[in-house]
């Protein structure tokens, strides 16, 4: 089983990094699309479907935590699981993200392991990449 | 506040290394002599309980050194818009890692980096402090300032 995975990140660079990174640890993606902001997210998500979004806090235009908000507004794209990456690492930072309906938190800097064991978890899949028959609601999002 | 500074420079200095060795697979020599050959410059600004500015200056070949190691790119795949983004990267994580060693129940407000072809002044006053940097890749320096620190 492979997943689709929208990266949002204003930085080129740190998009393309997020996408290595996930290539290296063993993830298996399927579509890999990328957005400069909330807003080209949105955008993003109004013509494809992805299984899991991993988005920047600090963007121009809309940041992650708008992001997060017009996200859970949304009926159709509340489900889909987000994992915050972010360089911001105060504690209460992270409990805005996870009020705000995250399910992850990724600091960076961050190693390949990091990024792959948070995927799983949010996504609800074992190591060999299938879902976990047990799933918890907080980690799962229906088709 | 000169002791102040020293824990501000301790806690940054592990920062530069935790970023650029995870990050960038780039392990850093502190340098001893201040050197000015930096050819651009990046620069993020903190406001919370403190606030401040992190500027980082980097050397031409470190910078590609940078984005080799990151992207996998070769030297002439590198863009201006590379150099851009990945010094612009590591200034936001430089600071974002060091204040969360400083506080991390408090939460600062980070600026958008700003990047600079042309490094500014080198010069800092008491309430900062400079570290230079040596590498295989070339060499990086960092200056950061705090106000408001107890």
């Amino acid at each position: 089983m492979s997943f689709n995975v929208l990266i949002v990140d204003d930085s080129n660079s740190m998009r393309a990094v997020i996408k290595k990174v996930i290539s290296i640890s063993g993830f298996k993606m399927d579509q890999c699309i990328e957005a400069g902001n909330g807003k080209e997210a949105l955008e993003a998500l109004a013509e494809n479907w992805v299984d899991v979004i991993i988005s920047d806090i600090n963007m121009p235009e809309m940041n992650g935590f708008e992001l997060l908000e017009r996200l859970k507004g949304d009926d159709f794209l509340r489900d889909i699981p987000v994992i915050v990456i972010t360089t911001e690492s105060s504690e209460r930072r992270m409990q805005d993200a996870f009020n705000l309906g995250a399910k992850g938190f990724i600091k960076k800097p961050f190693s390949p392991e990091e990024v792959k064991k948070i995927l799983y978890e949010v996504i609800g899949v074992n190591d060999e990449g299938e879902y976990e028959e047990d799933r918890g609601d907080d980690k799962a999002f229906d088709f | 506040m000169k002791e102040n500074m020293k824990k501000i420079e301790e806690m940054t200095r592990h920062s530069i290394f935790e970023v650029f060795n995870k990050m960038f697979f780039l392990f850093l020599e502190p340098l001893d002599d201040k050197d000015n050959g930096y050819d651009m410059e990046a620069a993020i600004r903190f406001e919370g309980s403190m606030s401040g500015e992190v500027r980082i200056f980097l050397s031409a070949d470190i910078v590609k050194t940078m984005i080799q190691n990151m992207l996998g790119l070769a030297e002439d795949e590198i863009t201006e818009r590379d150099i851009e983004d990945s010094s612009k990267e590591a200034v936001n994580m430089i600071a974002g890692n060091f204040l969360g060693k400083l506080d991390s129940t408090e939460v600062f407000n980070l600026s958008m980096p700003v990047f600079k072809k042309q490094p500014g002044d080198l010069e800092f006053t008491e309430n900062a402090c400079r570290m230079d940097f040596d590498s295989d890749g070339g060499k990086v320096g960092v200056i950061i300032a705090v106000n408001g620190y107890p």
